[in-house]
């Protein structure tokens, strides 16, 4: 124990840190937290790396700052991304993977989100919350400007607020901010300080304003709609210098980037919409990095001594949601649970990932997230039960249900391995597989069950692809909890609303875990939803490309990234 | 009178494509009222035939709108992707007109033997096999394995026209693949029937030579079905590569089809198709001129 360090941290808690803080570090002291976890909150909770150095060192487990690695300057990155985006390039209504790969090459957020689950500084230095979470206040950083010349400051975050928060303004963000932060809550105090006033106490909030909301690009106050791809008007450490739809966007290298200046001289990004064609592209050399690869479709790029894999462990996954409102077998929380005990995850992981994902548990709760609960037990495969419960539920022959689903990366093999699953029990399962753009077509609000009349909210059973998430809560929000923007399953529990609401609101981790761990056993219970894995988000490189990572989310970073 | 009717066909289907523009344009999240207010600015609450006219005159005018998707002119994104569809059906024609044409005339003239049976057969395996495959295959060997050239038609930004032509080799071979069959059998069919015709007989009675027969004799008349054949292929070189144009990379005009009709971007779709319409027209007409040219009793018919 380090009794220099004991005294800063003990000065620190005395006159700076509140209450929140306290917690986080009594949890260190009692060994109830480990070091990867203390650094992510403490990230979180906006402590300074000189005050997360100090708890540690007085604790006995010493942290070290790794130094940034020397990169050769100069060079274009020709970086792939499939598939294009489908719609204009306009950061609040990014929906698509095209659009937030394309915006994140130039774009900056308050904080950012790292490969670890940490938070790092970005255009916020530090962030506060009160005692419960329910207003946080975030200090912006000094002297940055736009790529268009202009100072930025609270006005400009304000502004970029206001537009994700906005029902009217077309946001896509909105299935974060929703129930989180509303119209109003936005408040400037000081000209690099911002309050956020919540909704309800939210703990991991500042994971929120991170490139994991991928639409909170910060944009000049006086930024015009539909001018993102027109002038360069970021603060990021490239420029968006052309764009074409369709083709492909060159980047240049912001000399005036408030990170310094980065390796490449710019980027040229080229559009694909053929996983063989990008394959081949990287093959024979006409592109340095893909943004994203499949396994299922890029398997030709294992094993290739040529390419370089770049692995990152999140929380991307699919889901099964079955519809717990239609008068039909999936009614029964019974027939849910038999249909879920089919599935051998190990294998279906096996085949479909070559082991590069994570066996789901049937909740949001991913293995990467600090806090799942691990002591819940482990859902497999045990078909005597699975015949039971259907028996038990009154369909002792099985019955016939329709699947209906998307032609995207894997989802029609895994589809065709649910319907081989269920078949062992009796059960009939016809897939209906649609084209991505046919999936997700029609309305996703009003009409009877309120959520329109799109086939990936409505249909009695389906698999959807969705996104990695630095923390589960918008995943809780919007997919579990009751009246949820995307509850495909039209799910409705109060009891797993209350965990849901109480596990948001939590501060230590040990709390976290514990509601995390009610969540998980409610949805075990019922079934909503059935989460078969969560798989690594994968890129592929060329051997020269230095110094890249690939982003949980699919953002694409470049800053640091440098040519051989 | 036919691009009237196209016209009317495309406009007819573009409406019948399920969706709903302004919810496709608003995202999913957008309320109805919004959604509504979206399409009413945009005239689509007036009747079809009102929203038929108001767009076909708009285009006779030169005037292609907006495209819904992207939010810009629809004439800048489908201009580029008119000129790369020349480009690639250019490269492609100079390199299987020619080469059919040889090939369909040799095995005509050696009907029933060697030449004739690995000409007509190697053509016909090869339009058998789907485009995608050989394609493929071509990538696979050209462009990887030997790395002889680029698997990517789109060449880097001010590439001059020989690095444009090295770009757009290995399509124009996939292209060569599906159509050298189809060509060469029509011509050599030509040629068969011209060579059996009492005109070629009389020519030999005259004394020429079998070289000057065959060029001045059986080619030109043997040539009159490949040209029509030729014509019918611009649309599909034009407008109906997207196989082709996907597997290289390639922004032509049949991707942007494609893409707006995946999307619901009405206003490039119906373009687009009318674009494709307009050129296929234009390559029947050189077509029909053609045939005039080498067919004087087309000439002397119409003079009478």
């Amino acid at each position: 124990m380090d009794r220099d360090e004991m005294r800063r941290i003990d000065e620190y808690r005395r006159t700076t840190a509140g209450p929140l803080e306290n917690d986080l570090v009594d949890e260190l002291a009692e060994g109830g937290i480990s070091r990867q976890d203390f650094v992510r909150r403490a990230t979180m909770l906006g402590l300074s790396l000189g005050v997360v150095g100090s708890a540690l060192a007085a604790y006995d487990t010493p942290l070290a700052f790794g130094a940034p690695t020397a990169a050769k300057a100069g060079g274009r990155l020709k970086v792939a991304i499939i598939p294009p985006p489908t719609q204009e390039i306009e950061p609040h209504t990014f929906a698509d993977q095209g659009g937030l790969e394309t915006g994140s090459i130039a774009g900056e957020f308050l904080t950012r989100a790292t490969q670890g689950l940490t938070l790092a500084p970005e255009l916020a230095v530090s962030w506060k919350p009160n005692a419960n979470a329910t207003i946080w206040t975030f200090k912006l950083r000094p002297n940055v400007k736009f790529q268009s010349g202009q100072s930025f400051g609270a006005d400009d975050v304000l502004a970029t607020y206001n537009r994700l928060v906005d029902p009217k303004s077309g946001s896509q963000a909105l299935s974060v901010f929703k129930g989180v932060l509303s119209p109003g809550g936005i408040k400037k105090v000081d000209n690099l300080t911002i309050e956020f006033h919540l909704d309800a106490p939210t703990a991991s909030f500042p994971y929120l304003t991170s490139s994991t909301t991928y639409q909170a690009i910060i944009l000049p106050a006086d930024y015009k709609l539909g001018s993102f791809t027109k002038t360069p008007q970021t603060t990021g450490a490239f420029r968006l210098t052309s764009y074409t739809p369709g083709v492909g966007a060159k980047y240049d290298r912001n000399p005036g980037w408030w990170g310094g200046n980065a390796p490449l001289d710019g980027i040229d990004v080229t559009y694909y919409s053929d996983d063989a064609a990008v394959i081949a592209a990287l093959l024979g050399g006409q592109t340095d990095l893909i943004a994203q690869i499949q396994f299922a479709t890029g398997r030709a790029l294992f094993n290739n001594s040529k390419v370089q894999i770049f692995s990152t462990r999140g929380s991307t996954h699919r889901q099964v949601p079955m519809r717990v409102d239609l008068k039909n077998p999936l009614k029964d929380a019974r027939v849910r649970q038999a249909i879920a005990l089919t599935l051998d995850r190990p294998a279906i992981v096996k085949t479909l990932f070559n082991n590069l994902a994570d066996v789901g548990n049937d909740s949001p709760f991913a293995p990467v997230y600090p806090s799942t609960d691990k002591r819940v037990p482990q859902r497999k495969k045990d078909l005597k039960r699975a015949k039971d419960l259907l028996a038990a539920a009154g369909y002792p022959r099985g019955f016939s249900i329709t699947l209906t689903t998307e032609k995207v990366g894997e989802i029609p093999q895994l589809a065709q391995i649910i319907q081989r699953s269920v078949k062992a029990i009796g059960i009939n399962l016809k897939l209906n597989i649609l084209t991505a753009t046919a999936y997700f077509a029609g309305d996703q609000t009003g009409g009877p069950g309120g959520l329109g009349n799109t086939p990936w909210l409505n249909t009695p059973m389906n698999i959807t692809d969705w996104g990695h998430r630095a923390v589960p809560n918008a995943l809780l929000t919007s997919a579990i909890r009751t009246g949820g923007v995307w509850n495909a399953a039209h799910y409705k529990s109060k009891k797993t609303d209350r965990a849901i609401a109480a596990y948001l609101g939590s501060i230590a981790t040990s709390d976290q875990r514990k509601y995390a761990g009610q969540i998980q056993r409610q949805l075990l219970a019922d079934t909503p939803v059935v989460f078969p894995y969560f798989y690594n988000y994968l890129a592929a490189g060329s051997t020269k490309v230095k110094g890249y990572k690939a982003d949980a989310l699919g953002g694409v970073y470049l800053s640091r990234t440098s040519l051989a | 009178m036919t691009l009237f009717l196209l016209s009317v066909i495309v406009f007819a289907a573009a409406q019948l494509l399920p969706g709903d523009i302004g919810r496709n344009v608003l995202g999913n999240l957008a309320s109805q009222k919004d959604v509504d207010a979206y399409n009413k600015a945009l005239g689509l609450d007036r009747p079809v035939v009102v929203q038929y006219w108001d767009w076909f005159s708009s285009f006779l005018r030169g005037d292609l709108g907006t495209s819904l998707q992207y939010k810009v002119p629809v004439a800048d994104l489908l201009g580029p992707a008119l000129v790369n569809s020349l480009k690639l059906a250019t490269v492609a024609f100079v390199l299987v007109v020619p080469l059919s044409i040889v090939g369909g005339t040799v095995a005509g003239l050696r009907r029933g033997r060697l030449r004739d049976r690995v000409i007509t057969v190697a053509g016909l395996s090869l339009t058998a096999i789907p485009e995608f495959v050989t394609a493929i295959v071509l990538i696979l060997i050209f462009g990887i394995t030997l790395g002889w050239l680029p698997v990517s038609a789109t060449p880097p930004e001010g590439a001059g026209v020989a690095t444009q032509i090295e770009y757009l080799l290995l399509p124009s071979f996939a292209l060569v693949a599906v159509l050298f069959g189809y060509i060469a059998r029509i011509t050599r069919a030509g040629v068969i029937e011209s060579v059996e015709a009492d005109y070629t007989r009389t020519a030999y009675l005259k004394g020429l030579s079998r070289r000057q027969v065959v060029v001045r004799h059986v080619l030109r008349n043997s040539l009159l079905p490949t040209i029509a054949v030729v014509a019918t292929q611009v649309g599909y070189l034009i407008g109906g590569l997207l196989v082709i144009e996907k597997l290289f990379n390639y922004n032509g005009i049949g991707q942007r089809i494609y893409i707006a009709a995946q999307n619901k971007d009405f206003t490039m779709l119906q373009s687009g198709v009318m674009i494709v319409g307009v050129v296929y027209l234009a390559a029947t007409l050189v077509a029909d001129i053609l045939y005039s040219v080498l067919n004087p009793r087309i000439r002397y018919g119409s003079a009478e």
